[in-house]
């Protein structure tokens, strides 16, 4: 019979001489990757960087193979570099604390020409001018990597559903509201999620937090994943929101939101609360993304030249339109750039609220305790299963 | 060394670094303590540890009930399909069923937002009820059964193939004989057909079980996280948690209860014996 | 020939009755207006060359297949439509169709069990298969697949029994099984039909096997069944030269009648004198078997002689067979192994015939 033919052990040394065969093809990936370095760059980045509309006139007009592969969560791409990586990539693009906070203490990155690269920073909109502190190490002696990107990130309501003002006034309330059980969704980014939950729960994500917050934390984290309708990208996001599945979704921003406006549903929109439990009173939170050159023992000299490149003002448009998602660019500030933006670009991007949003914003950190958030979080999240 | 052993040398040196070493060192990982990424750590216990006390069967719990139940409606789903190729196509069904194949050259994922397309609210399916019949009914997107209804689809062709290569194996001579004894049609299926085309069955069931173990993304996308298998629970520990010993440590364990149901079906129907040759 | 069956000479009603039965495939006649009745308790059968839609044949019969047209009587009532698991007559599968996942005893129980009797009549009637059919009583527990060639033919013909047929079908059974086990299970089931009484049709491509077990043997050829006849009839009186090479080595001449009444050879243009009765015989061929050739000393010393040189000698057991080449043609000639011929090869010898041992065959 032709089953006996396809014994089990048969199958599994099929199976282990392909496993093999991939095993063995990749190292040899990485061996190539160790040579010719002039000619080469290795970027590890949020999406945007990587799309063929910014690399494909660099790589052409420097004859240059350049590498990027995208990750949507920074400690990931930090621990990259920390699990020994920083022999592969030149540039590493993270938000805005994770540089000058964790990456150059733990020499992870290293120091740009400040004579070279600090002059970018005076055609950028007046918040990002010289000396900027993200841009900085703790003693401002030190640039350690360029802006670019930006934009609020707390959660998307469609304005049909909710108006603006309501969401605005409401703020992080909307989640305390048992009413509004089922009606929303939580958008998975796992360390924004944390910060979301703190803000629900009414007090700071970025700061440590006592016994008391962490039981608050607990319960909101349970409570608020048991009233999601669903948990998904930022595509399964915008769908649910169009298609009326839900109403508003947790985490989110221009950064997600832009997609839909950009598809013809401006309704949907992302929310700055008014004020809310962050310093100063603050409402919300914003990103930033630095970018940096690794402290890679062989750093291909391509690295400073592309940090430069991305700073012209049509390949900070493009990068600001790169496919998946579009934000706000620093280099916004220069009208060379501006000009190119058309009005339903500018209006994808909230270009209309971006300046108070952003001034309602607290800026991205590292929360101290994120690691305990965080498992709380997930086994919160695993409990609401089925629920 | 025997000639025989060198000759194998090579290939055991292939299946020991292409097969052999991952699992290795995923095992290995597992006992590094937590949080850390080199291989180099004091060996500990903590890992599981803090698998045990947590809520991680309930992550367990729904990957092998979803598969369970996955392979349960699949063998149902399949066996009539299969048994019907089996019968139009005649020798061709294994063909018939490359057909069924041929969604698995495109990513599992766009299948699988396909199908949300569909379900949504306002989608496909419930878009035209609503446009053209009037109904208006309830989306089962982001639900329990969505979960389920994509499981089965994605993994029906792996049912199928075993299942028509077992029941094409069915000598038709044994068929013609149990009627030619008396038997009726039924009693022909119950003590012959269904008995011969077990093997297929069994394999069928043992290789949708296993993949359905390790599905994410259905549970994912169509399920809206409404339910966290343990696979997520693994690939949240990889990514977001970046607790690679932990992941490390429920990969572990997760490999062990599949291996150890799978050992214990194989053992309670061994396949040589239903086929007959032993 | 010994006879057995007091009823095979009576003119009883037959248990089996074909009437002009016909089965196409599409313009093909796999099967072409067989007409024969099947006596009770006969060992009737079918032999014919691959092709020749003996398969197709026993496949109506069994219920297997339906015929395109005529009738299948059995007993006097029409069975066509009868489906296999209906009729009172069973089948034994070249292939066995033995279930491998059974046991010896599950398989010889299975149309017990599927009539619904008791497990342990069931048990008790197997037993007593297998003793009829010299299984030892271990093998009741014993998979099948686990048995000799040998050993599962007795378990398929014990299964069949079991289901306690009327007419018993056999679809070469012994086709693949080794010439000296073949020759034990011919006779094994000639004692097992003398044992059940039963009326047992049974098909092959062997005149051979069909000559050692049969009371009566159909030979067919292109879907007709062109001899009926007792296996002596068959060998003896065989009216086509198929039907007469069937059976093995024969020589056969080409001739037409002459005037003056004897046969003339079409090539070589010889004068024979033909058998006793060769009534209205135009043209076609003069059969003689081997056997009946014989070596002479001179051309006188039989009715007819022909001159050669012999070619070759074959050993065949107990025969010797001899290759004698007379101008283009090639006779056999065959002797016991106790009176060989002393002649040396390409020496020139007579051989020759009695005018009555030969058979005059139209087609």
């Amino acid at each position: 019979m032709a089953l006996a033919q396809i014994s089990r052990r048969n199958f599994m040394q099929q199976s282990a001489l392909w496993a093999a065969a991939f095993a063995g093809g990749g190292m040899a990936g990485m061996a190539t990757a160790q040579a010719a370095r002039e000619k080469e760059l290795n970027i590890l980045c949020w999406e945007g960087y990587n799309s063929a509309q910014v690399l494909d006139p660099f790589r052409s007009s420097r004859g240059a193979t350049v590498k990027a592969e995208s990750l949507t969560n920074d400690p990931t791409m930090i621990n990259r570099l920390r699990a020994g990586e920083t022999n592969i990539w030149d540039l590493i693009n993270v938000n805005n604390p994770w540089a000058r906070k964790i990456m150059l203490p733990e020499k992870l990155i290293k120091p740009l020409d400040r004579a070279k690269f600090e002059p970018f920073f005076n055609s950028m909109m007046p918040e990002f001018k010289a000396p900027y502190k993200w841009a900085m190490d703790d003693s401002g002696e030190q640039l350690i990597g360029i802006a670019q990107r930006f934009g609020p990130y707390s959660f998307v309501v469609n304005t049909d559903k909710v108006s603006r003002a309501t969401a605005e006034d409401q703020g992080w309330n909307l989640w305390n509201d048992p009413a509004n059980a089922g009606k929303y969704g939580i958008l998975e980014s796992d360390d924004w999620n944390v910060f979301c939950l703190c803000c629900i729960a009414g007090f700071d994500p970025f700061k440590v937090h006592n016994d008391e917050e962490v039981a608050k934390f607990t319960e909101t984290a349970k409570r608020v994943f048991k009233g999601a309708k669903l948990v998904g990208d930022i595509a399964t996001m915008n769908q649910a929101l169009v298609a009326g599945e839900i109403d508003f979704h947790l985490t989110g921003g221009t950064y997600s939101a832009s997609p839909a406006r950009a598809d013809g549903h401006p309704e949907i929109r992302g929310i700055t609360p008014k004020s809310g439990p962050l310093a100063g009173g603050k409402g919300g939170i914003a990103w930033i993304e630095i970018t940096s050159v690794v402290n890679n023992p062989q750093v291909s000299p391509l690295a400073e030249d592309f940090l430069a490149y991305v700073q012209a003002p049509d390949v900070a448009h493009t990068v600001a339109f790169a496919e998946g998602t579009y934000n706000p660019v620093t280099q916004m500030g220069n009208p060379e750039c501006f000009k190119l933006f058309s009005k339903e670009q500018l209006d994808a991007i909230q270009w209309d609220s971006l300046a108070e949003e952003m001034a309602r914003s607290a800026e991205y950190d590292i929360v101290p305790d994120y690691d305990k958030l965080l498992d709380i979080m997930t086994a919160a999240k695993r409990e609401a299963s089925g629920g | 060394m025997s000639p025989g052993f060198r000759n194998a040398l090579p290939v055991m040196l292939f299946l020991l670094a292409g097969f052999a070493a991952p699992l290795i060192a995923v095992t290995w990982f597992s006992f590094m303590p937590p949080r850390t990424f080199a291989f180099t750590g004091t060996p500990t216990l903590e890992n599981y540890e803090t698998i045990f006390q947590s809520t991680s069967y309930i992550s367990f719990l729904w990957s092998l009930a979803l598969a369970a139940l996955t392979v349960v409606l699949l063998a149902l789903i399949a066996y009539p399909v299969a048994y019907g190729l089996v019968r139009v196509f005649g020798k061709w069904s294994m063909l018939a069923t490359l057909l069924f194949t041929i969604p698995l050259f495109v990513s599992e994922n766009i299948r699988l937002y396909g199908w949300v397309l569909f379900l949504i609210k306002n989608g496909v399916m419930l878009g035209t009820l609503k446009t053209y019949f009037g109904i208006q009914a309830e989306s089962i997107l982001f639900t329990l059964p969505a979960i389920v209804l994509g499981m089965v689809y994605v993994y029906l062709p792996f049912m199928l193939f075993p299942m028509t290569l077992g029941i094409s194996m069915v000598p038709q001579d044994t068929r013609d004989a149990a009627t030619d004894l008396g038997a009726s049609r039924w009693q022909v299926f119950r003590e012959v057909e269904l008995p011969l085309s077990l093997p297929g069955i069994m394999i069928g069931c043992l290789l949708t079980f296993v993949l359905a173990v390790g599905a994410i993304a259905e549970a994912k996308v169509l399920g809206g996280q409404q339910i966290i298998p343990i696979t997520h629970d693994i690939e949240i520990a990889f990514t977001y948690s970046q607790n690679w010993p932990l992941g490390a440590a429920l990969s572990v364990l997760l490999m062990l209860v599949v291996g150890a149901l799978v050992v214990l079906v194989l053992r309670r129907f061994d396949l040589d014996v239903l086929l007959g040759r032993r | 020939m010994l006879q057995k069956h007091a009823n095979l000479m009576t003119d009883s009603q037959p248990i089996l009755s074909l009437k002009s039965v016909r089965k196409m495939f599409g313009p093909h006649a796999a099967v072409d207006t067989i007409n024969i009745d099947i006596t009770e308790g006969e060992f009737f059968t079918i032999v014919g060359p691959s092709g020749s839609g003996k398969t197709t044949l026993i496949r109506m019969l069994a219920g297997m297949d339906q015929p395109t047209s005529g009738d299948i009587l059995l007993r006097g009532t029409r069975i066509n439509d009868l489906p296999a698991n209906k009729r009172p007559t069973c089948m034994v599968f070249q292939s066995l169709a033995l279930f491998p996942h059974r046991t010896v005893g599950q398989n010889i129980e299975f149309p017990l069990k599927i009539r619904g009797e008791d497990p342990a009549k069931r048990k008790v009637r197997a037993l007593q298969l297998m003793t009829l059919l010299r299984l030892p009583e271990s093998y009741y527990g014993k998979n099948v697949m686990k048995c000799s060639g040998g050993e599962r033919q007795r378990v398929a013909l014990a299964r069949a029994l079991a289901y306690d047929p009327q007419i018993l079908f056999f679809d070469e059974p012994l086709s693949a099984i080794d010439y000296k086990l073949r020759k034990t299970l011919e006779k094994e089931l000639k004692d097992i039909h003398r044992e059940t009484n039963k009326t047992f049709i049974y098909i092959t491509h062997s005149l051979e096997e069909a000559m050692v077990m049969s009371d009566r043997i159909g030979v067919m050829r292109d879907g007709k069944l062109v001899q009926v006849g007792t296996p002596h009839e068959i060998y003896t009186a065989p009216r086509s030269r198929f039907v007469s090479e069937f059976v093995g080595d024969v020589n056969v001449i080409p001739v037409t009648r002459a005037g003056n009444g004897r046969l003339r050879m079409n090539d070589s243009g010889r004068e024979l004198v033909p058998p006793g009765k060769a009534p209205e015989f135009a043209s076609g061929h003069l059969v003689v078997r081997p056997e009946y050739l014989r070596f002479l000393k001179q051309t006188s010393d039989a009715d007819n002689a022909l001159e050669g040189r012999l070619y070759n000698e074959y050993a065949l057991g107990s025969r010797i067979q001899y290759q004698v080449r007379v101008g283009e043609n090639v006779f056999v000639v065959e002797k016991l192994r106790q009176q060989p011929f002393s002649g040396k090869l390409d020496d020139k010898v007579i051989i020759g015939w009695d005018a009555n041992d030969g058979i005059l065959v139209s087609e």
